[in-house]
């Protein structure tokens, strides 16, 4: 999904190379038939939502419908209900909110340990691997989902996964091998739930 | 936890051609931006500079072409910078396969850029590069590739940028730069403790030692070298194997 701002080379090429077929979209109505989503970690909350709003019902019958979705960065925290960062609803598809860093230099920039709890995504990932981040913002679940953690000033969830829809806080595009792996692992939980 | 230290090769680039020598064995296309950058990826690089050092209209073009050519191979950050002039510029600039750019005299003439890029396109997009050169007990900015004095003092300068919504600095002392003698101490650690953002230092490294002193003297969250890597004399590997030993944690760079 194109929100119309920043880099969505990085991870288009990302995905192309662990074997999908990547179609960037930048008229919402279009996410309504994609077998699967991918939402990209450039820009702004207020302004990735109002990209989405014309079809937000629509889409998060989608979502809640089973597909395959992966948030990453901005794109995961999209997907919680609302942000610290721009006023107006999330797609909201998981529950809480997205608030700002507390402590440390803002924004996180650069390569921070991920400690894995839900294994899936990060299958063959080894323990104490970093990957890169670029985040002044972190997600506050209000149910369930933490698949990962991280610390910064806090404790805060790397990655998340309810079902079919996966998020992660770092850059998986921009993490080396072990970021492409992770992809790897997304786009197989993907072909396996078609 | 905190961040590892980030370890950045600069190309400076001229018409799509990495202008610094190159030293690097079984490489067939020296000079070729795209095909370094992997190199240093392959060797553990946290991320990548290039910095279009001529900018010309022409040059610009296939700076882009060559960003676009890079990103398809490169799985780390990448940031631009040089000759990027206009909003414009950046989208144009990130569209292509930039992660970051760097705006330096554009940020000056036009302070309010900062904030429409921020905005836009988000803080960790913008970059905002310093160059200061020490004048009696304080350090002055420079613009137009380090020939045209501002008057602004360059610690007050950082702090403006962050307020404005830069999410990076990039700071090169002018005196130390091209010196090989070492980063200034001084100069990085007063920026760093300025500001709350991320400071990279740049200008003057020569030795892995310097890059081990800028990061722990002068606190800096990376340092960008150039010539240390060009010329063959060390691999970023190397480097890291020497900041591990002198207990700066890094990124274990893993195949």
């Amino acid at each position: 999904m194109d929100y119309g701002v920043g880099n969505l080379h990085s991870i288009s090429k990302g995905i192309e190379r662990v074997g999908a077929e990547v179609e960037v979209v930048s008229s919402p109505s279009e996410l309504l038939d994609a077998e699967c989503i991918v939402f990209p970690g450039v820009g702004a909350f207020g302004a990735a939502m109002d990209t989405l709003r014309p079809v937000l019902p629509r889409l998060r019958k989608r979502i809640m419908g089973g597909i395959p979705v992966l948030g990453v960065c901005l794109g995961m925290q999209i997907l919680f209900e609302r942000s610290e960062e721009s006023a107006g609803e999330g797609v909201g598809v998981l529950k809480g909110d997205v608030k700002r860093l507390k402590d440390g230099r803002i924004p996180q920039m650069g390569w921070n340990d991920v400690t894995p709890m839900d294994r899936t995504l990060f299958a063959g990932i080894s323990e104490g691997t970093q990957f890169y981040f670029a985040n002044s913002y972190v997600c506050h679940p209000s149910e369930t989902v933490q698949a990962a953690w991280t610390e910064y000033g806090e404790r805060f969830p790397s990655a998340v996964r309810k079902g079919a829809i996966f998020g992660v806080q770092f850059h998986p595009e921009k993490s080396g091998p072990q970021g492409l792996r992770l992809l790897q692992n997304f786009v197989k939980i993907a072909e396996g739930s078609e | 936890m905190v961040l590892t230290k980030r370890i950045i090769p600069c190309l400076d680039v001229k018409d799509g051609v990495v202008v610094k020598g190159i030293c690097f064995k079984d490489l067939r296309s020296v000079g070729d931006p795209p095909s370094l950058a992997v190199e240093y990826q392959d060797q553990g690089a946290d991320e990548i500079v290039f910095l279009d050092v001529k900018a010309s209209v022409a040059g610009a073009k296939t700076l882009l072409a060559a960003v676009t050519k890079t990103a398809e191979n490169l799985f780390i950050p990448l940031t631009v910078g040089g000759g990027i002039r206009s909003f414009e510029d950046v989208r144009r600039t990130l569209k292509a396969g930039a992660d970051k750019t760097s705006v330096n005299t554009a940020a000056v003439e036009n302070p309010s850029l900062i904030t429409q890029c921020a905005e836009a396109f988000g803080n960790q997009c913008i970059v905002v590069a310093i160059d200061a050169k020490r004048t009696d007990g304080s350090w002055e900015v420079y613009t137009h590739s380090g020939t045209r004095p501002t008057g602004r003092d360059a610690i007050d300068w950082a702090v403006e940028v962050c307020e404005r919504g830069a999410g990076e600095i990039l700071l090169t002392s002018m005196d130390a730069d091209g010196t090989k003698l070492g980063y200034d101490i001084e100069l990085t650690r007063r920026v760093v403790r300025a500001v709350s953002v991320p400071v990279i230092a740049s200008g003057g490294c020569g030795t892995i030692d310097h890059i081990v002193e800028v990061l722990k003297k002068g606190e800096a969250d990376a340092a960008l070298a150039a010539s240390i890597f060009h010329y063959g004399q060390h691999t970023v590997a190397e480097v890291k194997e020497i900041l591990k030993r002198n207990g700066i944690r890094v990124r274990e760079a893993v195949g």
